[in-house]
């Protein structure tokens, strides 16, 4: 016997549509906009977190980005998406902390879940270097983050924007602000970079 | 850009181990709670600025009112001189409206009236409401002085009481 599906309140802030919730947000309902932060939370904190290799400085910057948001406001004229917009302040947040902090890096990396165990593309990777799958994903992990942290911030955002969170060319343009040349120029270079430097880790 | 993506496949798969990457367990149950409370925090340190728009338009009060700043009897002293300044400004502000009018209604009155007055000498050496009574003794002639017969219409018991003193030899 199954339960019937429960469908969102839409008077309730979490069956509201986007636009409703922004425009209630900018009228300072901040039941509204908590809604905002819970449906994007994750994305922003992961890019975050992908960007910086640490999660307290990700807990930080993506607080900081959210309530920066909250108070500009005002501003967001609804040309693009809340989303993007939003993107785009967290990706400027922190392109800022990283050019404050250059190149003090302090890795304070994130559990991999149990679901890496069973990905066989990343067992493929690992099956003929380590006898112990856990220790490997962990040393990999290190190893990529810390590749990751030797580019340049727009390359590595352009890389965690498209590889990892799956974003588009186009969607990535317009949080970066550039052209989709900009951005297929700016991948192209940093996969090859990555490749350079996690050569062992890579068959050939 | 196909053969791009092949020569990239390995890498590509390498980096899907950072979508595996998770923040400790119940992290996003609090994370809007921790943005919602700054921002109200935000929004009160706003509105309790106050002080500081203060020291942005006026900063000698800023600095005057650090003064009192935990020291009671700076504050006691200051208080009681605004209270002693009050009580003598309404003392004040009376004596300007009645001494003045009651003067210039007395000074009329007696020259018109009282004929020991219009002597030059006596009326330099008496006040000019009081008049000379056998033995020497000045009887008060202005009708301020005397008793109120009513006071706001209604009779005045103390009327009553009242007695107009003499003290003339009784013969």
């Amino acid at each position: 016997m199954s339960e019937p599906a429960t469908t969102p309140d839409p008077s309730t802030p979490a069956g509201m549509l986007e636009g409703d919730l922004v425009n209630r947000a900018r009228r300072g309902d901040l039941h509204a906009y908590d809604e905002l932060v819970k449906r994007y939370q994750e994305r922003i904190y992961a890019t975050i977190y992908h960007m910086t290799s640490n999660h307290e400085d990700a807990n930080d910057i993506a607080q900081e980005a959210f309530i920066k948001a909250y108070s500009a406001l005002k501003s967001f004229k609804g040309g693009s998406s809340f989303y993007t917009w939003l993107y785009r302040i967290a990706v400027n947040k922190t392109i800022n902390f990283l050019k404050q902090r250059k190149n003090k890096f302090h890795l304070s990396l994130n559990d991999i879940d149990f679901n890496a165990e069973h990905d066989p593309d990343l067992m493929a990777l690992i099956s003929d270097k380590t006898p112990t799958r856990d220790v490997g994903l962990s040393e990999l992990q290190k190893k990529l983050n810390e590749a990751m942290l030797k580019l340049s911030e727009p390359h590595r955002m352009v890389v965690i924007l498209h590889d990892v969170q799956g974003q588009s060319h186009d969607e990535i343009a317009e949080i970066m602000g550039c052209n989709i040349g900009t951005v297929r120029s700016r991948l192209f270079y940093a996969r090859q970079q990555l490749q350079g430097h996690l050569a062992e880790y890579i068959k050939p | 850009m196909n053969e791009n993506e092949n020569n990239f496949k390995d890498l590509k798969n390498l980096l899907k181990l950072k979508r595996h990457e998770v923040p400790p367990p119940g992290f996003f149950n609090h994370f809007s709670d921790g943005v919602i409370a700054r921002i109200r925090e935000g929004e009160d340190g706003r509105a309790g600025s106050f002080a500081e728009r203060l020291n942005d338009s006026a900063p000698w009060l800023v600095r005057f009112l650090r003064v009192f700043e935990a020291k009671p009897g700076v504050i006691g002293g200051f208080a009681t001189s605004l209270c002693l300044m009050l009580l003598f400004g309404v003392v004040l502000a009376e004596r300007s409206e009645s001494g003045p009018q009651n003067f210039m209604t007395a000074s009329s009155t007696s020259s018109q009236a009282d004929p020991a007055v219009s002597s030059p000498a006596l009326a330099s050496a008496t006040p000019p409401d009081f008049t000379v009574a056998d033995g020497g003794i000045a009887i008060s002639t202005n009708a301020s002085l005397q008793p109120v017969a009513s006071v706001f219409g209604q009779p005045s018991g103390a009327s009553a009481l009242f007695q107009s003193a003499s003290f003339a030899p009784a013969h």
